[in-house]
């Protein structure tokens, strides 16, 4: 194990491990860290989930891993196409174990904001839009997030539009992991070479940190699963994450 | 007058296909961010300087960032915008909103899907789980109902949305206009129940014998089909599974700024090189 853990690798193997045996687990548009997540939980671990995913794969075996995370070859020998109507339907009845949604900014209740930066009406930045989001996440039985941008922007006391409510089971930035706690975003563990007090600067909102420490260091298995899966760095060069 | 399409001429020039869109007119536009979607027939849109088109797609990309680029597109229903891959925000559609060219209800998928189904089922508006906490409620001035039964909690109920036009990428059509689709349907089956008419572009046509050899393949029956064009590689520069995959450098030159840049990735279009045979 090197001296360095990249805050790449440390956002996709703190997303495998939100991943829980046997579950039904989701991965949809726009969320590349998240299917690589699910890809490498299923080389990792000894145990078996239900993968589903936005291009309608069902245990999918891509024949490769796509820059698009709703790329056709996310169905490549499944047995069946679970189609877009079909995983919101199921996520609605509360049979979605665990989805990965996207999130611009996060409250300290888990709240996301995927709509805009200032006023709704007249937007500084237009963000891509409600998407799953606002019907997932009070309807699923546990929804991750993950952000590349840890600042007091983006982990905010009050969002600038609250998209969706119902607050994150998980969330993972480069340098920490928040898990729910009590109705709140507590923090899980730090990244190693992070530590409290920085966590504490860089998020706008207040939180427990009570059974907090050091997050433990990825398993051979995890480190040789990621590599497998992106052997030429080219998508951790793409995703370009900063520890700062 | 017949509720169905039996009309023997659906085959047509996709500059034709296009051309039945009227100005003002509500289209709902298969396929997802960058997969499968009726590109060759929304550059058309552009060429043909249709105006104040309003769109409707769970989740579009490439199509209303060009749309919105060329002007056509001023009103919009949608769930999540964005190019994807490395390609993050939907440029001209983040610049149309901001500057207020583009009137925007934002949807959850869902909810969207929801007023879809509304019009599919034939009822003024459709429940949606979740929703509740969400400031989109507020925006859209959705309405809460009590379960009349008395059994669940109260319900957000989203109302009827009835394209106009829903516009399909098929991999395959037959001569009549029945429509396969290869892979996942994304969101157009609900859209082909929901519009008023629905609108083909395939990559080829094949035997009706192939159709008749697997019907629970056929996506949407032909008496739904007005007209289809068929354009190889009309979904460029977005995938048509299983046929190809994305283009991505055609994606970056799209992205660069000005006239010229657009007027050339227009004229790169198959359906521009395509001779203008039906």
């Amino acid at each position: 194990m090197s001296a360095t853990w990249s805050p790449f690798s440390y956002i996709v193997t703190n997303l495998a491990r939100f991943i829980r045996p046997n579950e039904i687990t989701f991965s949809g548009v726009n969320s590349t860290m998240p299917m690589l997540a699910c890809l490498m939980a299923k080389k990792a671990y000894d145990w078996d989930f239900i993968y589903i995913n936005v291009a309608g794969g069902v245990d999918p075996r891509p024949s490769k891993v796509p820059i698009s995370s709703s790329d056709p070859v996310l169905a490549e020998h499944s047995a069946s196409i679970f189609a877009n109507e079909d995983f919101y339907d199921l996520c609605c009845r509360g049979r979605m174990d665990l989805t990965f949604l996207g999130a611009a900014q996060i409250d300290g209740e888990g709240n996301a904001n995927n709509s805009c930066i200032g006023d709704w009406h007249q937007p500084k930045v237009r963000l891509p839009g409600g998407g799953g989001g606002a019907v997932m996440l009070p309807t699923a039985r546990r929804a991750c997030t993950w952000r590349t941008e840890h600042s007091p922007r983006t982990f905010v006391e009050q969002l600038h539009f609250r998209t969706s409510w119902g607050g994150f089971h998980g969330v993972v930035t480069p340098i920490a992991v928040f898990v729910k706690k009590n109705g709140r975003l507590a923090l899980g563990s730090w990244h190693p070479e992070s530590s409290l007090e920085e966590v504490r600067a860089r998020t706008g909102f207040e939180f427990d940190h009570s059974d907090a420490g050091p997050t433990p260091l990825p398993t051979e298995r995890e480190r040789q699963a990621l590599a497998e899966l992106d052997p030429d760095g080219e998508f951790e060069r793409d995703a370009a994450v900063t520890l700062r | 007058m017949s509720s169905g399409f039996n009309n023997p001429d659906k085959h047509m020039s996709v500059q034709d296909l296009a051309a039945l869109i009227p100005d003002g007119a509500s289209v709902a536009l298969g396929g997802s961010f960058l997969h499968r979607g009726p590109f060759s027939f929304v550059r058309e849109l552009v060429r043909q300087g249709k105006k104040d088109l309003e769109i409707i797609k769970q989740s579009p990309g490439y199509d209303i960032d060009l749309l919105c680029r060329a002007g056509v597109a001023t009103r919009a229903r949608t769930g999540i915008v964005a190019l994807e891959g490395n390609f993050g925000l939907a440029p001209h559609y983040r610049k149309a909103i901001e500057t207020g060219r583009l009137k925007l209800e934002e949807h959850a998928c869902a909810t969207l899907t929801a007023g879809l189904r509304a019009a599919a089922y034939g009822i003024p508006f459709q429940p949606c789980a979740g929703i509740h906490g969400s400031e989109l409620t507020e925006i859209n001035g959705w309405q809460k109902l009590d379960d009349p039964y008395g059994k669940g909690d109260p319900v957000w109920v989203i109302p009827a949305i009835q394209p106009d036009f829903a516009v399909i990428q098929a991999n395959e059509v037959d001569s009549r206009g029945n429509v396969r689709v290869l892979g996942t349907s994304h969101w157009d089956r609900i859209m082909s129940r929901a519009a008023k008419r629905v609108l083909v572009v395939a990559e080829r046509v094949v035997d009706t014998a192939v159709f008749e050899a697997q019907p629970e393949v056929t996506l949407v029956p032909y008496f739904l089909v007005q007209a289809y064009a068929v354009v190889p590689n009309g979904a460029w520069p977005g995938s048509c599974w299983p046929h190809y995959e994305i283009d991505y450098p055609a994606i970056e030159q799209y992205l660069e700024p000005g006239e010229q840049a657009l007027q050339a990735h227009l004229d790169a279009a198959p359906e521009a090189k395509q001779e203008q045979t039906v």
